[in-house]
């Protein structure tokens, strides 16, 4: 009987799952989001107020992106405010091949996710020769470059109206209530969770990190850098790009309106209030994100009703409070949510004879 | 680990707080619940915010005095920061959680954005824009508002430059009035540009190339600068007050002959203070609504529940026009309530039961049918003149079919 994880092959240390109870654990939480959740949320929606299968929804959507530029700032170390515009790329090309050109969801699904890829690539190109600032700025003028054509290009995105979209059926299966869509986007997410984590663990995914570390060396050791930059940009952006898709057909409507620059600094909160450079760190962030602007809502709605009078204060109240709790939480947990969560982890490890 | 401390203690305080708020929430008998969909910190706040108060106060009102045949009603009422997936996620929240079978909208873009669900489910939605895309019930059945469409309110005002033109420019001599649409890049400045310019064409009038000035513009120099090379006779604008006086202050400055229209939520009390000395002679407004304060009998009512919720308050045309949009759903409850059918499909049915309902002067009177959500097509245009809102004229166009729906 071991005292503790003694690893005496790199293929164990390398292993997702170090033992049996986090397999456990984690199958149990599988199960549970697959079985159980979509039974407690409807309860659960009356106790907070909010639509909890909604705000599921959400978080699993924005998970896939936050996935998705976690891997590029994250791991890549490369940084971009661009995610959001790619996301609009996503979204409008699984619109528009759904509703314009008439093609298959399951198909319109994937083009997005690599339009967008190819549209991030393009952006990412003067990641060879740019770096920290520089880039964001770069990245930054993607973002305005293609709002601009989301918005202007009227015959293909209906301008700043944008259009309406259907919610599509794979395979004969119609997608049309909450609860069906949440099935297809909590697989989507645990692909993209489960993709993720086993690419930092190949060649690729080792490169990346190699040249977020230190790319001088990187690049002394035979790292292509220009490849694996822009590889990294790719794979980031064919995830907002499926993230893209999934909001469009799930929020019924695209329009310039929702990609905006604004967008793009969320996903970057996201990934720095959840970990940079942490797999979970894309789930946690993006979990805290959605639900906290939905969990301040509840007070206001109930001081609004005391107070009826005063009530347009309360709204502004609301960003005013939501800015603040990111800087705390910036200040007091630097590392993001997932460090915290290891910590925690920790400590209940030993309990109760931590020292 | 000291930190440590701190954030458990933070955690519990915010899961105590939030348990103690959801308690107290859940004591009050169960009202009618109606979802509020508002602009309180986007965009459009600087009129969205009286309008969001009127609602508030015609609440109370409304569970002042009788409520729904004695049931009271509940306003949900939340700010989505005029963002379109904010109004979406509101909107499900309104649905899922909440059950509501009536919601008290505002923009153009999200109402837009929601007709098709608002449709399937059979949820009345009352929207703060007068958006003629929303009027015809083939297509939006679901969908209410309550002053003049915008469409119709630009089609009046082609109108209006056609018939003044003689008048107010003398020296033009014979040749046909110039006309510049100056909107923001959004669905309420575009939705009725189309209406304008065909309705420009039907009277004759040249219409020159349009400007794009944003809702949250300080400047609108360039714009005006282009727009100069067309010498138009009269702008038309449409954005919200602070966008309007923007457009104002800089034609003033670059002493510019063009007389200036604006849309309805570009044209209330704030002006004076916004656009100043400017706005004299130089600017007209759409004025579906009574202004504040004005003296007609439906005014009693929205001044004292101003002022029962906050004596000093200061309040313009868009409290009024809040104010209407609830008491014109208040009086559809009620009718609903009495067949029996306080529904989605019974409150639409009852609203199409307005026939000349009259809201004590604060619009027109207010008629819908089930082939025809245009609340009114009669409005009066005024303008601003030493330093006060005068009235120039009461218009109105024909109902006709063919200008249903855009």
């Amino acid at each position: 009987m071991p005292t503790g994880l003694f690893h005496t092959r790199y293929e164990d240390d390398e292993k997702i799952f170090h033992t049996l109870w986090v397999r456990i654990w984690m199958w149990s939480f599988v199960l549970f989001l697959f079985l159980v959740f979509p039974f407690v949320a409807s309860p659960l929606s009356g106790f907070f107020g909010f639509s909890v299968q909604h705000m599921a929804n959400m978080i699993g959507i924005f998970i896939i992106g936050a996935h998705g530029l976690n891997l590029l700032t994250g791991f890549t170390g490369q940084i971009s405010l661009g995610h959001g515009a790619f996301m609009g790329v996503g979204a409008f090309t699984s619109a528009i091949l759904f509703m314009k050109a008439g093609w298959p969801f399951w198909l319109s699904l994937p083009a997005a996710g690599f339009v967008s890829a190819g549209v991030g690539m393009i952006f990412g190109v003067p990641s060879l020769r740019l770096r920290g600032l520089y880039l964001a700025i770069a990245t930054m003028a993607a973002q305005f470059i293609i709002d601009y054509a989301m918005r202007n290009w009227t015959s293909l995105t209906g301008g700043s109206a944008g259009f309406n979209v259907d919610r599509p059926s794979i395979f004969g299966f119609a997608l049309d209530t909450d609860l069906r869509y949440y099935y297809l986007i909590l697989v989507l997410a645990i692909v993209s969770t489960l993709f993720l984590k086993n690419l930092l663990r190949t060649k690729t995914g080792r490169a990346m990190v190699a040249i977020r570390d230190r790319y001088l060396s990187a690049e002394i050791m035979g790292v292509n850098l220009f490849k694996y930059r822009l590889l990294a940009f790719g794979i980031s952006s064919f995830y907002v790009g499926v993230a893209g898709g999934l909001f469009a057909h799930y929020n019924l409507v695209v329009s310039d309106e929702h990609f905006t620059m604004w967008l793009s600094i969320q996903y970057l909160a996201m990934v720095i209030i959840g970990g940079l450079g942490h797999v979970l760190g894309g789930i946690f962030g993006t979990i805290f994100m959605v639900l906290l602007p939905e969990l301040l809502r509840i007070p206001t709605e109930i001081l609004s009703n005391i107070y009826p009078n005063i009530f347009a204060i309360f709204g502004t109240l609301r960003e005013l409070v939501f800015g603040l709790v990111i800087i705390l939480f910036l200040i007091f947990e630097p590392d993001g949510l997932a460090a915290r969560w290891h910590t925690i982890r920790a400590y209940w490890k030993l309990w109760p004879f931590s020292y | 680990m000291k930190r440590t401390r701190i954030f458990q203690w933070a955690w519990v305080v915010l899961v105590v707080t939030g348990l103690v708020f959801w308690g107290c929430a859940k004591k009050e008998a169960e009202p009618l619940k109606i979802g509020g969909i508002f602009d309180i910190t986007g965009a459009t706040s600087a009129v969205g915010k009286d309008y969001a108060q009127a609602a508030k106060d015609a609440e109370r009102y409304i569970n002042e005095n009788g409520g729904i045949n004695g049931r009271k009603i509940q306003l949900i009422a939340n700010d989505y920061a005029y963002k379109i997936p904010e109004a979406v996620s509101l909107y499900k929240q309104y649905k899922d959680v909440d059950k509501v079978f009536v919601i008290q909208g505002w923009g153009t873009g999200d109402t837009n954005a929601l007709k098709q669900q608002v449709n399937n489910d059979k949820i009345v939605y009352i929207s703060a824009s007068y958006d003629s895309n929303l009027n015809d019930p083939t297509k939006t059945p679901y969908n209410f508002y309550v002053g003049t469409s915008y469409s119709d309110a630009i089609r009046l005002a082609m109108k209006f430059v056609k018939d003044s033109f003689k008048e107010m420019f003398p020296d033009a001599g014979d040749r046909a009035p110039r006309v510049v649409f100056i909107y923001p890049d959004h669905p309420y400045g575009k939705a009725p540009i189309p209406a304008g310019k065909a309705m420009a064409k039907e009277l004759g009038i040249e219409v020159g190339p349009d400007e794009i000035v944003g809702l949250r513009a300080i400047d609108a120099t360039s714009q005006l600068l282009h727009m100069k090379e067309f010498d138009p006779d009269w702008a038309w604008v449409g954005g919200t007050t602070p966008s309007t006086s923007v457009v104002v202050k800089d034609s003033a400055k670059l002493n510019l002959r063009t007389k200036i229209i604006s849309n309805v939520w570009g044209f209330d009390e704030n002006l004076i203070k916004l656009a100043g000395e400017a706005g004299n002679e130089r600017i007209y407004g759409m004025a579906p609504f009574a202004f504040w304060g004005e003296d007609v009998p439906g005014m009693k009512a929205a001044m004292e529940a101003a002022k029962k919720a906050d004596p000093e308050g200061i309040h313009t045309v868009r409290y009024i026009q809040g104010w209407t949009a609830m008491m014109v759903m208040w009086e559809g409850l009620k009718r609903a309530d009495k067949a029996g059918q306080l529904n989605g499909p019974g409150l639409k049915a009852a609203l199409e039961s307005l026939d000349n309902f009259s809201t004590g002067g604060l619009t027109a009177p207010i008629s819908y049918t089930p082939t025809d959500h245009r609340p009114n097509t009669a409005l009066r245009i005024f303008k601003m003149s030493d330093n006060k809102l005068v009235p120039v004229m009461s218009v109105s166009i024909e109902r006709e079919d063919r200008f249903l729906g855009w």
